[in-house]
């Protein structure tokens, strides 16, 4: 199937001489039409600006925008506005306008494209009854709650029957119960009206729930792109690991020898890899720190352990951690 | 200036001045004061929306060489003392209302000294509107043009109000000193028959007409400012 919106070869740089930051690099990603697509990654990995990038809010240095095979880089301003059309987004910050009501902010797309104010408050009220707010029509932003913000906006996202919804870390505001009916909202939206949606976030919980396929973006390079549980399963980039194991904080004050970190990829986090160490090698690590995340059914989990101070020692030990399939071991201090 | 209440003959004469001219005074200060307001709005406002459409991150940026002569041009205005720029500008008066003398010569000249200021007022009001705000616009394949007349304004309208009462507060003060160059009003009845005839109580009732003048504009303008902004609504 031709992708909906492709990326190829994007890079983006920010600032110049010693300030300058690489946002992109190079970023190739292929969207389906249909499917939720999530992009993750910490801050400051080039998400933001990599959504930008559909729609052109942010004009990439080079590579190729294509929406429907049709770049947009090379488009006329009238016909990059057309395509935008198509492209909606929701923020955040969720960006609607203070003064208006809802039903007048659902409404803006329609009056941007002159759409007559009738036929405009029609389609709104509707939105709002597929967004489940069709008693908040004449309620100004400020009397909504974060939750029915996002819903309004997506109301109004959807208004201008687009083909492409971008969310750009859309449930980062809310509490997790917010977020996962917001969640619903677009999962159900995305089958009921065909809409491919791209997701923007940091949070793997939101990747796990609703979409279908995920890149993982680390300093503006494609780590990992695939099916969400192959990848959040069996992560093959460094980038992918650290995301899915657990993050577990280094008590640094009270310890001073080396460090590793041990992640567990779910292959055998039933071993009993610790004791395995003691009676094969005779050395004693002390656990230091750890978590487990459960993914798809299988446990994730890091561990920090204290290291013998001899590198002969050290260097034996890690090389029978990472010995073991699913086990991956580094000293970080 | 205390044999003021002595003398019943002068507090007769002074009073009767009050009487036969504060009401027309009043009128011309009103009149000039709209029209001036007006033509410093048809002036201020498109400059002040292109001094933030216009510049490098804005949403139609203007070539850097307008924006720079821009930029001068208003602070330029904005820094040569009102008095000056009144005496200065005041032949050009002649070939746009015909005449160098009268309420209707200092208007052209008031103009010129408040459009700079309108133009600085309006550019603060819509640098408060949420970038984010314009961004979603520009998501939804918004014109610049649209951008500015469906986003920026009516966002930023309670405080273009407010910046407006400021405006119109500043303006009511040139007209005062416009009376020393012939202009009409209150202002020229404080200095003419007040501070160069010595009839105090003629300068001092015309003082407080001016005072009551700014003070209503100031009231009625954070009025409508607060009414509008639909962000100050009680939560429901």
């Amino acid at each position: 199937m031709e992708p909906i919106v492709e990326l190829r070869n994007l890079s983006k740089t920010f600032g110049s001489g010693e300030g300058q930051v690489a946002a992109l690099q190079h970023v190739s990603v292929a969207v389906q039409p249909g499917e939720i697509f999530g992009i993750i990654g910490l801050s400051g990995a080039g998400k933001s600006t990599l959504v930008r990038c559909i729609n052109l809010l942010e004009r990439p240095d080079e590579g190729q925008v294509l929406f429907h095979g049709k770049d947009l880089m090379n488009m006329k301003t009238k016909e990059l506005r057309a395509v935008r059309r198509k492209i909606s987004m929701i923020f955040q910050s969720f960006n609607l306008l203070d003064q208006r009501t809802s039903l007048d902010n659902i409404c803006f797309p329609l009056e941007l494209e002159g759409v007559p104010r009738a036929e405009a408050k029609r389609r709104a009220m509707e939105l709002l009854e597929t967004v489940g707010l069709p008693d908040k029509a004449n309620s100004y932003p400020v009397q909504l709650s974060g939750g029915q913000k996002q819903r309004i906006a997506i109301a109004r996202a959807l208004a201008s029957n687009p083909e492409v919804l971008l969310c750009d870390e859309a449930t980062s505001a809310l509490d997790p119960q917010t977020t996962d009916s917001i969640l619903k909202l677009l999962q159900s939206i995305s089958r009921e009206r065909k809409i491919t949606v791209i997701i923007i976030t940091h949070q793997m919980s939101v990747i796990e729930q609703i979409c279908n396929r995920v890149a993982i973006l680390d300093s503006g390079v494609v780590a990992e792109i695939g099916e969400v549980e192959k990848v959040f399963s069996n992560p093959q980039s460094a980038a992918g690991r650290r995301l899915v194991t657990p993050d577990v904080a280094l008590p640094l004050s009270t310890w001073e020898g080396p460090v590793a970190r041990i992640a567990f990829n779910g292959n055998m986090s039933e071993e009993p890899i610790i004791a395995s160490v003691a009676v094969d090698l005779g050395i004693k690590l002390s656990i230091l720190g750890a978590g487990t995340r459960n993914v798809d059914g299988k446990a994730f989990g890091a561990m920090l352990v204290s290291l013998p101070e001899e590198a002969e020692k050290r260097k034996a030990v890690l090389d029978y951690l990472n010995g073991h399939e699913g086990v991956t071991a580094e000293v970080i201090q | 200036m205390f044999d003021l209440f002595s003398d019943p003959v002068k507090v007769a004469k002074q009073l009767d001045i009050i009487m036969n001219e504060f009401g027309f005074a009043t009128w011309e200060t009103l009149y000039s004061l709209v029209l001036e307001v007006a033509f410093a709005y048809l002036i201020g406002l498109p400059l002040g929306v292109l001094l933030v459409t216009g510049e490098k991150e804005g949403i139609k940026p203007l070539p850097k060489p307008f924006m720079a002569v821009l930029n001068v041009v208003i602070n330029l205005l904005r820094s040569v003392p009102f008095l000056i720029l009144m005496i200065i500008t005041l032949p050009l008066s002649k070939i746009i209302v015909g005449t160098k003398v009268g309420t209707m010569a200092t208007i052209p000249p008031m103009v010129i000294a408040a459009f700079p200021l309108v133009a600085r007022m309006v550019e603060s009001s819509l640098r408060e509107v949420d970038h984010g705000v314009i961004e979603a616009a520009q998501s939804m394949g918004a014109s610049a043009w649209q951008i500015v007349t469906k986003v920026m304004l009516p966002e930023a309208l309670p405080s273009l109000i407010s910046g407006c009462t400021i405006s119109v507060g500043t303006i009511l003060g040139y007209g005062a000193m416009a009376g020393i160059i012939g202009g009409g009003g209150l202002g020229k009845i404080a200095i003419n028959y007040g501070y160069y005839n010595f009839k105090f109580l003629v300068m001092w009732a015309a003082v407080i007409g001016l005072i009551l003048l700014v003070q209503i504009f100031q009231s009625a303008g954070t009025w409508l400012g607060t009414k509008c902004d639909k962000r100050l609504k009680n939560r429901s």
